[in-house]
C-alpha cells in the first residue's frame, strides 16, 4: 500500500487580521470611558504663616464687596465688572501695592467672586496690575477688624 | 498570433498595517489618559486665566446644595462632612506640604461653604489653591476696550 505524504506544510503565517479589530475595540473602549477633565484653573497662593503679619487697614484699602444680587460694591460704590479696573488705575498709579479685598458675601455665589478674582488677575494684560489681591475668610474678617 | 489572457488582479486591500495605526492610536490614549479622582458633576465658573493644574493636587469638590467630596489626588474622591474639611486638609499638608489643592466647586454655591473650605486651607497652612474653571468664552473682544 502506498501511503502518500503530505507534502503541504502548515501555514508558517501569524493571522493579524483580527489584530486590527482587537485593536480598534480598544480604542472604542478607551474613548468612551475617557471623560474631558478640565485640569485647569485660578491659582491662588494662600499668605505663608508669618510671626507678625502685616496689619492692613480698612481705610487704606479698596474693600469690593459682592451682594447675593451679584451686585459689585467698590468703596461702597455699586459699580459694573467692567468698571472696577478702571476705578482702581489711579489708585493703584499712586500705590502699586495698594491692598484691593475682595469680600464676597455669606449668600453671595462663588461664581461672582471668581469673577471679579479674573478680572483682577486680568488687569496686568491692560497695564493695571493689581499686586495685592486678597480674600480674608469670614474668621479673619471677625478677627480682625469686627 | 498568441492572444495572452490577462491575469486577473484579486481585488484586496492591504490591511497589514491597519493594526499598527490603531495600537500606535491605543498607546497614545494611554499615555495621555489621566484619571480623574474626581467625578462630580459641577457647572463650573469660566475665567480668561487659566493655569495648568498640578499632577496629583488634592480636590475639594462642592455641588450647589452643599455636598462636599475630597481626595488626596491618589484615590477616588470621597463625600466628607464640611466639618472632617479642616482634618483632611491638615492631614493632607501633613504628608506632603507642597501639594497643591483645586477646589472644585459649582458657581452657583453659596460663598459661605466655599469661605469655610478656604479658610480649612488656611489654617492648615496650604500653600496653594487652584480654583477649577472653564474657558471665558470673550464675546466681540475688539469692541471690549472700545466702549
Amino acid at each position: 500500500m502506498r501511503v502518500r505524504r503530505k507534502s503541504r506544510g502548515i501555514s508558517e503565517e501569524i493571522p493579524t487580521a483580527t489584530m486590527a479589530d482587537v485593536a480598534f475595540l480598544l480604542i472604542i473602549y478607551f474613548m468612551v470611558t475617557s471623560t474631558f477633565a478640565a485640569t485647569r484653573g485660578l491659582d491662588f497662593a494662600l499668605p505663608e504663616e508669618e510671626d507678625n503679619p502685616p496689619m492692613i487697614e480698612k481705610e487704606e484699602s479698596v474693600l469690593i464687596a459682592i451682594e447675593p444680587s451679584g451686585q459689585y460694591v467698590v468703596d461702597g460704590q455699586p459699580m459694573e465688572l467692567g468698571d472696577i479696573l478702571e476705578y482702581l488705575k489711579p489708585k493703584l498709579e499712586r500705590n502699586p501695592l495698594k491692598p484691593v479685598i475682595i469680600r464676597p458675601g455669606p449668600q453671595s455665589s462663588y461664581g461672582y467672586m471668581v469673577d471679579v478674582f479674573d478680572e483682577l488677575r486680568q488687569g496686568a494684560e491692560r497695564g493695571i496690575e493689581v499686586k495685592n489681591i486678597s480674600i480674608p475668610t469670614q474668621r479673619e474678617i471677625e478677627a480682625f477688624w469686627d | 498570433m498568441k492572444l495572452h489572457a490577462s491575469k486577473r488582479q484579486d481585488a484586496v486591500i492591504p490591511t497589514a498595517s491597519m493594526a499598527d495605526i490603531a495600537l500606535l492610536l491605543i498607546i497614545f490614549f494611554l499615555v495621555t489618559f489621566q484619571i480623574e479622582v474626581d467625578k462630580t458633576q459641577v457647572t463650573l465658573p469660566a475665567t480668561g486665566i487659566r493655569l495648568e493644574v498640578p499632577e496629583k493636587s488634592a480636590y475639594i469638590s462642592i455641588t450647589e446644595d452643599g455636598m462636599v467630596r475630597v481626595s488626596t489626588g491618589e484615590e477616588i474622591s470621597q463625600i466628607v462632612p464640611m466639618a472632617d474639611v479642616a482634618t483632611f486638609a491638615s492631614s493632607t499638608v501633613a504628608r506632603d506640604p507642597e501639594r497643591a489643592f483645586v477646589l472644585k466647586a459649582d458657581k452657583e454655591t453659596p460663598y459661605r461653604l466655599v469661605d469655610q473650605v478656604v479658610d480649612a486651607l488656611k489654617l492648615s497652612q496650604a500653600k496653594t489653591i487652584y480654583l477649577l474653571s472653564e474657558q471665558e468664552v470673550v464675546v466681540g473682544g475688539a469692541a471690549d476696550g472700545g466702549v
